[in-house]
């Protein structure tokens, strides 16, 4: 799939990102340099598509990211001619531009000043809250980033992309059950989103392999990973990650069997299935991953879109898993 | 099991029902306007008017289910003339036409009946 | 009983080009004129203060919660039902915790308030204004003059509505003077604009009143004079009633089944 500039470049690859920036002077030359907001003017120039501002905006993180900050510039200006100064939006993306110019931490911490001062002004100014958490993780100030984020949270809870990003940061510092929590709060957002089932899968596995848990904690991790990873797969029946993670709890469940004696816990978690289930799901896991790794690499048509490091990953797994079975 | 758990587990998203229950309302009230136009030429009055109108907006929702819908629905398992893979109720995908349509019809109708028959 | 002879009237076609050519092209005109009129006096969101929205978005995440939560498993609903309830019992999301128990302020005093109204006002007028100019033009202009034969047979009770202005009492309902196409006019061009201007205009009264028809049935969330104390104490009585379940409950049967079938 070519990347478009319709979609936010946070997730594409470092190449693909290089071939958006590389539109840049083709994008910025089709279109008319400013265009005026004044109502009368407007009647009478060349109409102007909400999608020309987002093709802007994803062109200038794409091209911060390349490092093409003439482009970025240029792309800043003619969103400030259209939006003002004093857009949220335009201001959060102003500071980033910033963000990028800036060489030492001095600088940096200029940045974040001015930030600070426009949320003295307009403290429910969330595109530059959001600015001011992301700078402060990249200088490393874990705590007052989680300080922030939980006061923003206290604000505006139904913000699913705060919650994540407070996850991301939990997990980072080793804390899982908060991050359990963040996650969850997410789901409550975006029920269906299949890609946070299996993200929170992912994280209570982990909580089950830290060092330190106990075999009833870990075992109860276990189980709602299972589960987590089933109903991920079950909203989307291709989706690597939960496939991958499937195979993962599996394997580690019927290696490590649950004891008995911890076996009674109270009702309000969820039960380890049968250990005969539990192969099943194992073997239907492996299946459809071999599957997904042999589609991808017969370069079959709708199977094109998997990432390659997660095809590599799910190849080795599987090798393992092969290498296994034949000693 | 009851119904809202079985749409919990199988959600349809809410923004493309929207999306195509509009646009079945932007091609119903198209044709209306168009069997208006039809019904007015040929000179059609009270009842064989009004009949003219239901024959055709049904006969648009089987050709609209033959041709856009059958397709991909019955090859996902889905029975026949079973829309709900794009649609929220049956009942609502069949008739919304004949209510959504009719001021349209009647204009177009009344105007062209006016024109030819003057 | 006799049938009623057929009456016919010879009119003159140039009644068509002088009276239903100008009003219909008016009305269709008046349509895409209202839409961009709307679409202009569209006035961008009023900026809340931190208080507010807190009170707004910690609803909004009652409800999530209320909608989602089988999501969750049940130890985790707990712990939020249990969190959320509390809060919302206590009134710590409120905006003014000392007004708690107070008479929500007069919607007509509050500067706030007004804004709403206003923005009501206007939907009104760019309604109203337009259909009163257009009814007393074809009134000064049009009127007394037969013009249309409907095709469809009418009762004698629509004939004052249809004939207005022509005084004739044996003539049949069904024809209609230039008063009746505006209205079929009105009720008809729907269709039309969505053509024009994209199905979510603006254009036709008949989808503004219907909206608003669904704004009174269902109670405004954070409208001017709604208490949002009672809101709260309301969530958390909706909270408290909801027995769980989990969609995670046998997902990974279903699971089997669903790719053996």
């Amino acid at each position: 799939m070519a990347p478009s500039l319709l979609h936010p470049p946070s997730h594409l690859s470092p190449a693909a990102a290089l071939q958006l920036s590389q539109q840049a002077p083709s994008v910025l030359q089709s279109s008319p340099a400013t265009v005026s907001s004044a109502p009368l003017i407007s009647l009478f120039s060349t109409s102007e598509s909400p999608d020309l501002w987002l093709k802007y905006e994803n062109l200038l993180l794409s091209c911060l990211r390349t490092g093409d900050e003439h482009a970025a510039h240029q792309c800043l200006d003619r969103l400030v001619a259209r939006f003002g100064e004093d857009n949220e939006r335009v201001q959060a993306l102003h500071g980033l531009v910033k963000e990028a110019d800036a060489n030492n931490t001095g600088a940096l911490e200029i940045v974040l000043k001015q930030y600070d001062a426009i949320l003295a002004e307009n403290d429910t100014n969330i595109p530059v809250t959001k600015r001011r958490i992301a700078l402060l993780r990249s200088m490393g100030r874990i705590p007052e980033a989680v300080a922030s984020l939980i006061q923003l949270l206290d604000f505006s809870p139904t913000d699913p992309e705060a919650w994540s990003e407070l996850a991301d940061l939990y997990l980072s510092q080793g804390m899982y059950p908060q991050a359990i929590f963040a996650l969850e709060e997410v789901l409550l957002m975006a029920p269906n989103a299949w890609n946070m089932h299996a993200r929170l899968g992912e994280v209570q596995y982990m909580a089950a392999s830290a060092t330190g848990a106990t075999d009833a904690a870990s075992q109860k991790y276990l189980a709602e990973a299972l589960k987590r990873f089933s109903r991920s797969v079950e909203l989307c029946d291709d989706y690597l990650r939960g496939y991958y993670g499937l195979k993962l709890v599996t394997t580690k469940l019927i290696k490590d069997p649950p004891k008995p004696a911890v076996k009674a816990t109270d009702l309000d978690d969820f039960a380890v299935p049968t250990t005969s289930t539990i192969e099943k799901l194992n073997e239907l896991a492996t299946e459809k991953l071999s599957e997904i790794v042999r589609r991808y690499t017969a370069k079959e048509r709708q199977w094109h879109g998997y990432d390659e490091a997660e095809i590599a990953a799910a190849r080795e797994l599987l090798s393992q898993d092969a290498s296994q079975t034949e000693r | 099991m009851s119904t809202e758990k079985d749409y919990q587990i199988s959600p349809v998203v809410q923004e493309s029902i929207v999306h195509n229950s509009r646009t079945l309302f932007n091609f119903q009230s198209l044709t209306a306007s168009l069997f208006g136009v039809c019904a007015g030429i040929l000179g059609l009055e009270s009842y064989t008017g009004f009949l003219f109108y239901i024959i055709s907006t049904l006969l648009t929702c089987i050709l609209f289910y033959a041709l856009r819908i059958a397709p991909s629905s019955i090859a996902s398992g889905k029975a026949p003339f079973d829309t709900s893979r794009y649609f929220r109720g049956a009942f609502e995908f069949w008739t919304s036409g004949l209510s959504g349509g009719l001021a349209g019809f009647i204009l177009t109708w009344t105007l062209f009946y006016g024109l030819v028959r003057a | 009983m006799a049938q009623i002879p057929v009456q016919t009237i010879h009119r003159d076609p140039q009644l068509f080009y002088w009276i239903l050519a100008p009003i219909t092209v008016v009305m269709v005109l008046t349509g895409i004129l209202r839409h961009y009129a709307t679409v202009m006096m569209a006035t961008a969101p009023k900026k809340m203060d931190q208080k507010t929205m807190r009170e707004q978005r910690s609803l909004m995440h009652g409800i999530n919660l209320r909608n989602n939560y089988h999501v969750l498993s049940k130890r985790s609903f707990n712990v939020r039902r249990d969190a959320l309830t509390a809060a919302f019992e206590s009134g710590a999301y409120l905006k003014n915790p000392d007004q708690r128990g107070q008479a929500p302020p007069n919607p007509l005093s509050d500067p706030s308030a007004m804004d709403g109204m206003m923005g009501m006002m206007k939907n009104q007028m760019a309604m109203i204004i337009p259909n009163t100019l257009i009814m007393s033009w074809i009134n000064a202009f049009f009127s007394g003059y037969v013009i249309m034969k409907l095709p469809f047979p009418l009762t004698i009770k629509f004939k004052s509505m249809l004939q207005a202005g022509v005084a004739t009492r044996d003539m049949d309902p069904r024809w209609m003077s230039s008063i009746s196409w505006y209205f079929l006019c009105i009720f008809g061009l729907q269709s039309v604009f969505n053509f024009i201007l994209g199905s979510d205009n603006a254009a036709s009264q008949m989808a503004a009143q219907m909206n608003q028809m669904g704004a009174q049935g269902t109670p405004q969330m954070f409208g001017p004079g709604v208490d949002p104390d009672k809101q709260f104490q309301a969530e958390a009585e909706n909270l408290a009633v909801i027995e769980h379940y989990s969609v995670l409950d046998d997902v990974e049967t279903r699971l089997l089944e669903g790719i053996r079938a």
